[in-house]
């Protein structure tokens, strides 16, 4: 074969520019997991992800491994199952870490004046480092599934308690007990203030005190068993390179 | 000897595979508007956005939106009406060195769509949710909206429908038939504007701005997902891309 029909001069050309599509094709598939995963988090858990005084030990506990577990079983299905990369969970994560301190900072912060420590996001960092590990051991999606679904919904709560607990702690404001975070709130007036919109503690499972926060975190890894399983075959799909008929052409 | 230097002297005068000078500018590009865009919603935000029926809300806000929405039907028609015309009628003849160029650029366009996404969908969205928490609307057209809906979202989906035409008309890898996943890719967050129609719609019904998690969100969730397409974009990329390296790599 000739030199004109190789589409590189040498074997070093060749090796540059797989290095270079390397770090494009990063990028993009990172900014663009950052985009639909955040977007798909701010909707479906966001209340509880912008202010502390809705990271209460019920319903954060609950819904945000729940609805966080998605993006990160649809890109390990692309990365670990075609490319062997055990980096699938943290990359989006990281991602979308990375979207929502810019904007807490740069937006809640910068524009509408909440003290970040009012609106940092939630750190799911060891559920997906868990998960990635995981799989890299087990090689197998099913174990990822139950195991690290599992694992991911533990962990979530004991992975932002050094965060939350000073937080947490009670204090008495005119007559009233209620959580530092529930006096930030108060302070910080916002639309999502009213106590019928703010869904924290509710039912009576918090009247079980101490015991709420694990039975919580079991209840959402439970769940995000199930979540992981529907997510990684959406991520299968997603993967996909077919082509359809293109009758104009 | 002289053949050589003929090689030689063609591979100077050829253009690079990968035009760096277009990657940074389309990037620059992006982030020196939106870095203005930001500064302008910081100023006139609160200077002149919070009450819809004051003229200042007119000057400052509404003919913002008139501008960008002409600008942007221009930027559209134009950007991938001269992708179309100038379309390679000849694609399957190009040489692998072309190629490998093309897909280069193909990258770059993918690249700013990414870029655009992120903008888009991650840094305008989510600055949304702290505007309605922080102001009651009294008007569709706030602030926040009329540059999150009618200025982010078309110009990632100006910039996705540009990749996909570049792709469509340049590349012999998408020559064949309509690639799903990069449909999808395209056409889902694209789907996330019209979906704006519903979104305000609920919106002139109830004050739900309290509540960023409401179901009436949920078609923003939906369409969001579409953005895993891109891994299927990747895998066709990157199993074109090894098809033209793979004699030189092993």
């Amino acid at each position: 074969m000739s030199a004109s029909q190789s589409a590189v001069r040498s074997r070093a050309e060749a090796v540059q520019v797989s290095r270079t599509f390397d770090w494009m094709i990063l990028f993009t598939l990172f900014t663009a997991v950052l985009g639909g995963y955040h977007i798909h988090y701010m909707l479906t858990g966001g209340d509880w992800d912008f202010w502390t005084d809705w990271k209460d030990r019920r319903l954060w506990v609950t819904v945000a491994p729940i609805v966080s577990i998605t993006f990160p079983a649809a890109v390990q299905a692309c990365l670990w199952w075609r490319y062997r990369l055990p980096i699938g969970a943290t990359i989006s994560v990281v991602a979308l870490m990375i979207g929502e301190w810019i904007n807490r900072y740069m937006n809640f912060w910068g524009w509408t004046y909440f003290p970040v420590n009012i609106c940092f996001p939630s750190n799911l960092l060891p559920g997906a480092i868990v998960l990635d590990v995981i799989l890299m051991l087990g090689n197998s999606m099913t174990l990822t599934a139950v195991v690290g679904g599992l694992a991911y919904g533990l962990l979530f709560y004991p992975g932002n308690w050094p965060v939350i607990a000073p937080l947490h702690v009670p204090v008495e404001y005119n007559g009233m007990m209620m959580t530092l975070a529930d006096l930030q709130g108060y302070h910080y007036v916002r639309t999502g203030t009213p106590e019928y919109i703010r869904m924290v503690e509710k039912g009576t499972l918090r009247t079980f005190g101490k015991d709420v926060a694990p039975v919580s975190a079991f209840f959402s890894g439970f769940v995000s068993i199930i979540i992981y399983f529907l997510w990684h075959f959406f991520g299968r799909w997603f993967a996909k390179t077919d082509f359809i008929a293109d009758d104009a052409s | 000897m002289a053949a050589t230097t003929e090689s030689v002297k063609a591979d100077a005068a050829e253009a690079p595979l990968l035009n760096k000078r277009n990657l940074t500018l389309g990037m620059l590009l992006y982030l020196v508007f939106y870095s203005f865009i930001r500064w302008y919603e910081g100023v006139y935000g609160w200077s002149a956005g919070l009450d819809s029926f004051a003229p200042e809300f007119e000057t400052y806000w509404m003919n913002m939106l008139y501008i960008e929405i002409v600008c942007e039907v221009i930027l559209f028609s134009g950007i991938n009406g001269y992708l179309w015309k100038t379309r390679d009628r000849k694609v399957m003849s190009i040489t692998p060195r072309e190629e490998l160029r093309r897909h280069f650029t193909h990258w770059i366009w993918l690249v700013c769509y990414g870029w655009a996404i992120y903008w888009g969908a991650s840094y305008f969205t989510e600055q949304d949710g702290t505007w309605h928490q922080t102001i009651v609307r009294d008007t569709d057209f706030t602030p926040s909206h009329i540059i999150e809906f009618y200025l982010s979202y078309p110009i990632y989906i100006i910039t996705g429908t540009a990749a996909f035409m570049y792709a469509k008309t340049r590349l012999p890898t998408y020559h064949e038939g309509l690639h799903l996943m990069y449909l999808i890719a395209v056409i889902g967050p694209f789907m996330i504007l019209p979906n704006v129609g519903l979104n305000e719609w609920g919106h002139t019904f109830w004050f739900m701005e309290e509540l960023f998690v409401a179901p009436l969100h949920y078609g923003f969730v939906f369409f969001g997902w579409a953005a895993l397409a891109i891994m299927g974009v990747v895998n066709t990329e990157v199993m074109a891309i090894t098809k033209l390296l793979k004699k030189d790599l092993a």
